[in-house]
Parts: structure tokens; sequence; C-alpha cells
């Protein structure tokens, strides 16, 4: 297991796809969250591509706050019901899911509903345990060593399901940020210099699939949201195994500029993938 | 009383007082992670404490709830300090400290009056001084003190010695650790507290309670006899009360009756009504059956009793005052012009010192450890009272756990409604701390964190020369009062390691506008 972990960590510039490679984004409207998932799931290629069976995987939502599913904070547990599902489906042999937490992590698990849907899938559900991290050097400009929970490590498979929503400093949280949920430490340090950070965290870090949740989108006062008024509803899931394409779609979608986002602007100086929305090619359904 | 229906009646004794115990660490344990709709009544033993319906009837608004307290008020006129012996939680843990001293050793010691009197004399010095100043006998109210003892020590202590066996034991990377690992999950998910709870006052207070406890070891029942408050009340009492235990004929004057005894007297000599807790290890003792229980009407003159002697009675009073004084001088004039923040729901500060029993359960049943017993911060009154510690933890935007748990609503009830929109204080920005100024780049973690749906926390972007000489946009951080609820996460998100950059006090705090 601790052997396999270096399976899941690509030196900078070898995880991401060069610049016009044909890293798809699927994109499925209308529908309920679990429909459109398996859907977006089957079109990128279906789960059998991506798992072998015996894998141990990790689903890695958004469970960072205190929230209900209405308030759009953390990703919809009918989202990952699908995911779990398809993945137990495809042969795995263990699901873990797991967040690093911003408010008490009991109160997330259980407030978002994500900790209950797990648990009854058979999901193994963990808690972050300050004992289980482990030094990781990203070697990156910005982004070196860094606390990490071993259990981010130790998986085959690493599915990066988060949830699309507004962001104070980041402009908006999407897959790439997602993935500050695998590190410990201090981690609010980190926003120094965000961009860079998001950026260099996602290319060091490889996701074997991502599932964007933008079923129910927060547009405001985000990333910790409250008010139902800032909520949105889009009905949509995006899958794509490209993280940085993921977002770019996820960005438009949500109606802003990639180019104005500078974490996207950072992974496109990076040269992790294409940030013009018309050069990546997209494919959208609706059920 | 033969010798088989005493046993049985020590038994029952026992039985009673290991319920009680049970009851006490039961409603404790689970208002320490229970949801907010299923928080238990941990203040039953307040409920049924005569002595705050003392200090409530003296020192302001009265609960109807404690007229409970009457219950063993009335039984203590019948059955004497029962409650010390078979109710009172505290009690027995004394006794059981008391039992494991007294294994083997036999020393007769006389009943040591003065040592007796003591809590007497404590009773009307805390009492005078509640009347006048505000509640002090939360000090050494046997439930106060188990409550905020457990709390804030036992517990988390337990906690500690438990996770760090458990762990260990888990991380093995033989057999050994896949036998405790499943033990390890369990205990993880159901019991464990993680991560670990601690508090600033808990060597202080564990030392105090542990102490106590070491106590027995040297004298039976130490603070029963000597210090507890509510002890000397039923004490009172007791005197009138129509339990007796009377020697009959088959007596032979031995004196056996006196070896476990908790006041070292015995029904053949000194007997004191306001001291025995009929816990009938004399009855056990005895080889002849000669003490009886009865219930009969203590015959006039004849009231055995300690006299705690009318002086020393009017001397602990003008003590009284004189701790009432020291606590009302010993503070600034202006209450606000301290830093600390009290928990939400919290009643203005001067009828908050007078109804808060400092019990502590609010910090048992704080999620986030963020409530603390305050040192010095709130004067030498307010010894032990809940207050915030943000560094340690926040106050929880969905949860209203202490506001429901606090037994005498010196922390008022409210619903999840109205705690969102209860301001405890206000969030100010330290300018030559932060980043945003004083470094001129990015964080904003208070803002991401900032519970309010408005955000009570925001930035503008400004352009600045940065500490690298760049000129660059950076989104500085300023605070909007109104919104602010003061709970404290900004604090406690706050990146950097030598201070927070934001802190909160008690500015604004709405509790003190309700006039």
């Amino acid at each position: 297991m601790l052997f396999s972990s270096g399976l899941l960590l690509a030196g900078p510039g070898r995880a991401q796809a060069k610049p016009g490679a044909e890293a798809q984004v699927v994109q499925v409207k209308g529908g309920s969250p679990y429909e459109i998932t398996r859907r977006a799931v089957a079109e990128i290629g279906g789960m059998g591509k991506i798992i072998s069976r015996g894998d141990v995987v990790m689903v890695k939502p958004n469970i960072g706050w205190n929230r209900t599913v209405e308030q759009a904070a953390c990703t919809n547990p009918e989202v990952l019901r699908a995911v779990i599902e398809l993945a137990f489906n495809a042969g795995a042999k263990k699901v873990v899911v797991m967040d690093n937490t911003c408010h008490k992590a009991e109160d997330c698990y259980q407030h978002s509903g994500i900790e209950a849907m797990a648990r009854k899938l058979g999901a193994d559900v963990r808690y972050s345990d300050e004992n289980r991290l482990v030094t990781h050097d990203f070697k990156d400009e910005y982004l070196s060593k860094w606390p990490v929970f071993r259990d981010f490590l130790e998986v085959d498979k690493f599915i990066n399901v988060p949830i699309l929503k507004h962001h104070g400093s980041a402009g908006l949280t999407i897959a790439m940020k997602n993935l500050f949920g695998i590190l410990g430490g201090n981690r609010g340090k980190l926003h120094r210099d965000m961009a860079e950070n998001i950026a260099e965290l996602a290319a060091g870090f490889r996701c074997h699939l991502v599932l964007v949740d933008a079923y129910r989108i927060l547009l405001r006062d985000g990333p910790v949201g409250g008010r139902l008024s800032d909520v949105e509803l889009r009905q949509t899931v995006i899958a794509s195994t490209h993280i940085m394409h993921a977002d770019v779609a996820a960005a438009v979608l949500f109606g802003k500029d990639p180019k104005e986002l500078e974490f996207l602007q950072a992974a496109y100086a990076k040269k992790m993938g294409e940030i013009d929305i018309a050069r990546i090619p997209v494919k959208t359904l609706t059920v | 009383m033969d010798a088989k229906t005493s046993r049985l009646l020590q038994r029952l004794r026992i039985i009673s007082q290991v319920f009680f115990i049970w009851l006490f660490f039961f409603l404790l344990l689970k208002s320490g992670g229970a949801a907010i709709e299923h928080l238990p009544q941990t203040g039953f033993f307040f409920y049924i404490d005569p002595l705050f319906l003392w200090v409530n009837i003296l020192a302001g608004p009265f609960f109807y709830i404690f007229l409970l307290a009457l219950v063993p008020l009335i039984l203590t006129l019948v059955f004497g300090r029962f409650f010390c012996g078979w109710v009172c939680p505290f009690g027995a843990l004394n006794q059981f400290f008391t039992w494991l001293g007294s294994r083997g050793q036999r020393k007769k010691i006389p009943v040591h009056r003065n040592s007796l009197r003591l809590k007497y004399l404590l009773l009307i010095i805390l009492l005078v001084a509640s009347l006048f100043a505000s509640q002090l006998l939360g000090w050494l109210d046997p439930f106060a003190l188990l409550t905020r003892s457990s709390s804030v020590v036992l517990l988390p202590g337990a906690n500690f010695l438990a996770q760090h066996a458990l762990q260990s034991g888990a991380s093995n990377q033989g057999w050994g650790g896949k036998i405790v690992k499943p033990f390890y999950d369990f205990s993880r998910r159901f019991l464990l507290t993680v991560p670990q709870r601690t508090f600033v006052q808990a060597a202080a207070i564990g030392l105090l309670f542990f102490a106590l406890l070491l106590l027995n070891l040297y004298r039976r029942r130490f603070f029963c006899n000597t210090l507890c408050p509510l002890g000397a009340l039923y004490g009172f009492l007791a005197k009138y009360s129509l339990i007796h235990l009377p020697l009959n004929d088959n007596c032979r004057k031995c004196g056996v009756c006196s070896n476990h005894c908790t006041y070292y007297g015995s029904p053949y000599q000194d007997y004191l009504k306001s001291e025995c807790v009929l816990c009938l290890n004399c009855l056990n003792d005895c080889p002849f059956a000669a003490i009886d229980v009865r219930l009969q009407l203590p015959r006039a003159g004849k009231r055995p009793a300690l006299d705690a002697g009318r002086r020393r009675i009017l001397g602990a009073a003008g003590c009284g005052l004189a701790l009432a004084a020291l606590t009302q001088i010993g503070v600034t004039k202006k209450a606000r012009a301290h830093g600390f923040v009290r928990p939400p729901g919290a009643v203005a500060e001067k009828e908050f010192l007078k109804k808060c029993v400092r019990c502590g359960a609010c910090m048992q049943a704080c999620p986030t450890n963020a409530i603390h017993p305050a040192v010095f911060q709130a004067g030498l009154e307010g010894i032990w009272t809940p207050i915030l510690v943000p560094v340690n933890g926040y106050c929880e935007y969905e949860c209203v756990r202490c506001t429901r748990v606090c037994p005498t609503h010196a922390i008022a009830r409210l619903t999840l409604e109205e705690k969102k929109k209860f301001k405890i204080g206000t969030a100010v920005i330290n300018r030559s701390a932060c980043y945003t100024y004083a470094d001129g780049y990015n964080c904003a973690v208070c803002e991401e964190h900032c519970p309010v749906p408005e955000k009570a926390i925001r930035f503008r972007e400004v352009e600045v020369n940065n500490f690298r000489g760049k000129l660059k946009k950076v989104q500085q951080i300023y605070v909007v009062p109104d919104l602010c609820i003061g709970c404290g996460i900004c604090e406690n998100v706050c990146p950097r390691t030598d201070a927070p950059a934001i802190r909160v006090g008690a500015e604004e705090e709405q509790r003190e506008n309700t006039f």
C-alpha cells in the first residue's frame, strides 16, 4: 500500500495533458443528481475504464462546512451515492470517503448527509486524523513540503467530487481547490499565494476522475454560504478526467470568464491545459 | 436490627450510590456529544440542590423548577442526612475513597468537632457573600464541584489516556494492531472526543479535585465532613429529623460500631444526627445486632447534634460580608473593560454572576471546546465562570447546546434562530499584524470562515506595494460591526502563528444592551 502511493503523485509537469490533447469534458443537465451523475460517468467512458477490480478508491467530496444539502456548501450526497455505487460495481475493493473539514468534522459529516449516505452504501467513512499526516514534497515553486493525510496517498484511484460554488478569495472553488482537503497543517498560510498554490497542488496530485456537482450552486457569500437565496438550482454534473478542464467548464457554467480566475490563469501558465473553453471538447447533453 | 436486615440495608445504600454515580456521569457524558434535540437534562442534580433554591430566592429571579429542591429538604426532616449517604454522587466517590483508605486499618480517632464545624461556617460565609455580591456557593457545592471537575479534568483526561492507549495499539503493525483496531475505530466513532479537549485551568481544577479525593485516605469522607456547604445545610435540618439509631439491650459497649463511622462517632458514643449520613456501616459492624433504626419524634432537649455556636456563626457572617466586599472592590469599574466574551444567551454580567453556579456543564456541552473556566479575567467573583477562548475553539453557528444545559439559566435558553442573531461581541482587526495590511498579500481565511450569510468580514481590493516591493492587488480585510455576532471563528482560523490578527472582544455585546 505504501509503495502504491507513489502512483498517485505525479511530479510537476507530468500529470497534465498537453494543450490540444483529447481531454474530454461531459456536461449533463436536467434530472435528479443521482441520475445525471450516472449518465455523466457513462458518457465519459464508464467507471470500468477508470477503476480496476480490487482497487482501493478514494472519493473526495467537499464536506468542508456544517451546512445542509439545500445550502449547497458541501457535495450533494445523491451525487456521491451514484459515484460510490458505480465504484463498487466496477469492482472496487474498498471505497473511502474523507475530507479535512473546516468546521468540526462530526458536524460537517452529519449535517451534510454525506456520512449517513456513504455508510449505508458500505463505504469506509474516515475523519481526518492528525496522527496520519505525512510530509509530502510537491517540489514546486510555491508549494513544496506540506503535511498530507496518508489516507489520500494510500489508495489506488482518486475520484475528486467537488461542489461548484462561489469563493471569496479564490473566486470559485471547484475541483482544483477541493484538493486542499487532502492537506493538513496551517492551510490558511496557503492563501498567501492562493492561485499558484491551487495550480501547483492540482498539477502535483493525480485525480483519475473529476465529477463536479453543480446540481445546486452557491452564487454568493461562499465558500460557507448559509442563505437559501444565494443558492440556485442548475441540475448539472460535469465529468472529466482532466482536472483543469473540468474547472474551466464549471467556471463557464457558473457564468465566470475562466481567464478572470487567477488560479486558472496560474494553471494555464503552468501549461496544465486550455483556459479557453472553445478549445476544449465539451459534450453537453440534457436528460 | 438483625444481621440480615443490616446487611441488606447497607447493600441497598451502595446500590443507590452506584446508581446515582452512573446517572450523573451518564447525563454528563451524553451532553458532550448529543445532537441538540437529544441533549439530556444535565441540570437534574442542580434542580434538587436546595443551596441553589436558596441562592435563587436570595439573589434574584426564582425558578419554579428549583421547587424540586424542597423534596430532599422535607425528606431530610424525616431521614436526616440520607441525601449525603445515599444520593450525592460526589459523596459516593468520597465514600469509595474512604473505603479504599480504611482497608485493614481500624485506627480510633476521636470526633474532631472543629473540623466538622468548618463546613457550617463555610456555608454561612458563602451564603452571606452570595447575598451581597455574586453567587459563590458553586465553588464548593458538591454538584458544581463534581460537574466542573468532570467536564474540565476527568472526562478529557480519561479521553486522553484511552485515545493514546488505543491509538498506539491500533498502529501496531503486527497482530496486536489487528485486534485493537476495531476497538479504536469503534471508540473513535462513538466514545472518544477528537480532537482532544484542552482547558486553561485543567491543572488547577484537577489538582484540587484529586487532593479532595485523596484526603479521604487521611480522614473519612473529608470533603463531606469538613467542607461541603450542602452537607452543612442538611446537617442543620437533620438535627430535627425523625430518624434515630437507638441501642437496644444487646449492646455490650464494645465500640466496634465506630470502626467505619464516616464522622468517627457511633450510635454508642458521640452520636451526632447532624453528621450521620445514614451509611449504616455501624449496623453491619455490630456483632450483637444492638443498633436499631427507628423514626421517632426527638425528645425535647435531647437532639444529638453538633453545635456550630452562635458566636462562630456571627463571625462567619462577618467573614461573608468581608468576602462580598472584597469581590466587589477588587474589579475595575467598567465590566466592559474586560476582554472576555461570554457564551451566547448569557444574561447581563451582574445578573450572570449571581445566577452562574460555576458548574462547567456548558464547557462539557460545547462541541468546539470554546468555553473555558475563567481564571481572573472576570474578577475574583468570576473565577470558574464560563468564557469563550476563541484561539481554542469558536462558537458554532448552528449550535445552542450551552444554552440548553445551563442549570440556572445564567445562559438563557435560545432557539437556533435567536442564537444566530445573538451578538456576544465584535471582531476587531489588528492591522499591524494582518497579512493583508502589514505584509500586503492575500489571505482572507477569516472572510472565508465567517458564518454570517451576509458576511460580517469582507475585503476590498486595493493596490499596494507589498513586502517584495511589487505593486499588487490585495484583498484587504474589514469587519462589518453591525453584522458581526462575535462567534470568534475568525480568531480561531487566523493563520498567523504568533497571535491572531483578528480578535473578538465584548464590544457591543448584546446582553449589556438589554437595559
